[in-house]
């Protein structure tokens, strides 16, 4: 493992430890909840750092995957809330309302809570990885892929809103039962679910971390600078961008099971095209080339989000705010808030590390060789 | 259907023909090159050599003809199944992974295993850091192995491009171009790797400086609108009445 790995994986284990313990300083159900949903968007985060970041694919439609996650868990916890809200044999309210009869077959694998949480990664997944492979083997890339995406995301989007007698339409999906697992029971206002959606977090923050320093990883970076180049060494590039577009969907899809559980409902915004985009200005914030710095962008932009709407005084001003720090970080930090840090890290312990001071020494460049008049081209 | 009708079969071009809108970029060529051999390809702008390269490493698809080699029909193959037959290409345009370390850089070209679930458990460069630094060393970049590749200047973005095809290790190594931008002594170091590289290695180099071509060259093939002109040793390129015309001048290879 080289000093700098090692490094960063200190850094996160240190994030991720700060953040499992912020319950023993806050006492607030309101407030851990609030928390419980910016982690949920930091995971949501880590996953376009994954495609966008590292593999250059922009995902407009993340939040798609992150709301058929939602979905997923919805619907397993909308079968288990107590029959006095739904209809005979356990049919859900609004199916009742709508004058469906039976519980549609694609709800009934969700009556088994273990399926339902695997449909909650499987279904983002699969559908990523057929997409992908429409995209990716046509070669398509660059805007077209975000195009093509934001597109699809538009349709499912729609698809949800249309068919209200399965999915509940505008309303969502709504009054669902607490989670539980083991006879624990994750309460959307409790400490239990914030430490579930950290230990998640920690989970996919590690388990992206580990794919992007294996040399997957490596490849995957090799295809975001120089496509073309990397099949000519003889890689299926279109393998690897569909690997990366469906670990990145199945990460979004676990986001979006947990931010069910701490918003006890789904709903068609939960894959909208504002949330969606949002993701991007998160991972642009904290820096899309840093798994961490992704989710801490995700978080800080969230929560400043509602800190300000919250507030009195910026009552009506706080989108423009929102607005004027998004265009200050674009301006003047280019690889986010991660990139400032290591900026920083580079300036002040400079000397000691010596992978960094290579690239700087480099730059200055007194140390050049002769070789340069090619350059001067 | 295989294109090994005539001589040995390692790499052939069949009466290979490219259309670009009607336009025939490579008209009929005929090419055979064996194995060890190293091979150069000259002729004026446009005459389809670039073309030709594409169409062995499958950036280019031929409109007909068979492109072959070890027998493997490589006409319908996509540019990574070929590249796993072992045939690698350096590219007229510097092209690396400018934000991958040098070490990063020829990690990914050392590619033996191309799967993902190989890759995926594989972390670091293993056993294999010891050859590539000394790859590293041959083409001066050794005190670099940390630096992004975007930060080398352009002659040491052309020899890190020589050290990710020695990584790769291909059996047929084809050149676009190799000394554009290079120093005379450059040019040089050069033409040794690629006398160092012959026999182990079959080359197909695309060139334009002839001092390079007579110092390497021992068959030279020569191209023009798109059709093989004339083939033989510098001394019959030099005689030949046809390729003076259509290219070198009077003055012969030397004075070109």
């Amino acid at each position: 493992m080289s000093s700098r790995t090692l490094r960063q994986v200190i850094v996160y284990a240190v994030v991720c430890l700060a953040i499992l313990l912020v319950p023993s300083f806050v006492d607030n159900a309101f407030i851990l909840n609030k928390y419980s949903r910016y982690l949920a968007f930091g995971i949501l985060a880590i996953a376009l750092s994954l495609s966008w970041g590292y593999t250059g694919i922009l995902n407009l439609g993340q939040a798609m995957s992150f709301g058929l996650g939602s979905y997923c868990m919805a619907m397993a916890l909308k079968l288990r809330t107590v029959p006095v809200h739904t209809g005979a044999e356990g049919l859900p309210d609004f199916m009742v309302w709508n004058n469906v009869e039976s519980l549609p077959w694609f709800w009934q694998p969700f009556h088994s809570l273990p399926l339902a949480l695997i449909l909650g990664i499987a279904v983002p997944v699969i559908f990523s990885a057929l997409l992908g492979w429409f995209i990716f083997r046509g070669r398509v890339t660059g805007v077209y892929v975000a195009i093509i995406t934001l597109a699809v995301l538009v349709v499912v989007n729609l698809l949800i809103i249309d068919q209200q007698r399965f999915t509940g339409g505008f309303n969502g999906i709504t009054d669902l039962a607490q989670l539980e697992i083991l006879g624990l029971t994750f309460d959307a206002y409790g400490s239990s679910s914030y430490y579930l959606i950290a230990g998640a977090l920690t989970v996919c923050l590690f388990l992206a971390l580990a794919i992007t320093k294996s040399k997957v990883g490596l490849i995957l970076q090799a295809v975001r600078d120089h496509e073309e180049r990397v099949r000519f060494f003889g890689y299926d590039v279109a393998y690897f961008k569909i690997f990366a577009f469906s670990v990145s969907a199945g990460i979004a899809g676990v986001g979006g099971m947990l931010y069910t559980i701490v918003m006890e409902f789904a709903s068609p915004t939960f894959l909208s095209v504002p949330l969606s985009l949002s993701v991007v200005i998160w991972v642009a914030v904290g820096g899309r080339q840093s798994l961490l710095g992704a989710a801490i962008g995700a978080m800080v932009v969230t929560g400043m989000q509602g800190a300000l709407s919250e507030s009195e005084v910026f009552l009506d001003t706080w989108s423009l705010i929102m607005g004027f720090a998004f265009v200050l970080v674009v301006l003047f930090l280019p690889k986010g808030l991660a990139g400032a840090v290591e900026a920083i890290y580079a300036r002040v312990f400079g000397n000691g590390d010596k992978g960094k001071s290579d690239r700087e020494k480099t730059q200055a460049g007194p140390a050049k060789p002769a070789a340069e008049p090619g350059g001067a081209e | 259907m295989k294109g090994d009708g005539n001589g040995n079969g390692h790499l052939v071009m069949d009466d290979v023909v490219i259309e670009f809108n009607g336009f025939r970029a490579v008209d009929g060529l005929n090419l055979n090159v064996s194995r060890g051999e190293l091979r150069c390809l000259i002729g004026p702008n446009g005459a389809g050599k670039t073309t030709a390269l594409d169409m062995i490493c499958g950036k280019a698809k031929p409109s007909s003809g068979i492109v072959s080699f070890e027998g493997i029909v490589l006409n319908n193959l996509e540019e990574h199944a070929i590249a796993r037959c072992g045939i690698g290409r350096k590219f007229q345009v510097p092209s690396v992974f400018r934000e991958l370390t040098v070490q990063e850089n020829l990690d990914v070209a050392y590619c033996k295993k191309p799967g993902i679930l190989a890759n995926l458990v594989r972390f670091g460069s293993g056993a294999d850091l010891d050859s590539l630094e000394k790859l590293a060393e041959l083409v001066g970049l050794q005190d670099y192995l940390e630096t992004p590749a975007g930060y080398l200047s352009h002659g040491q973005t052309q020899w890190l491009e020589f050290a990710l095809l020695l990584a790769q290790d291909p059996e047929l190594i084809l050149m676009d171009e190799p000394t554009a931008g290079m120093t005379a002594q450059e040019t040089k170091k050069t033409a040794d790797l690629f006398l160092r590289l012959k026999g182990r290695h079959t080359l197909i180099v695309v060139e334009h400086d002839m001092g390079f071509v007579k110092e390497i060259g021992e068959i030279i093939s020569v191209m023009h609108q798109g059709k093989l002109l004339a083939e033989g040793s510098v001394e019959d390129i030099e005689k030949n009445e046809d390729v003076r015309a259509a290219y070198l001048g009077s003055g012969g290879i030397s004075g070109a």
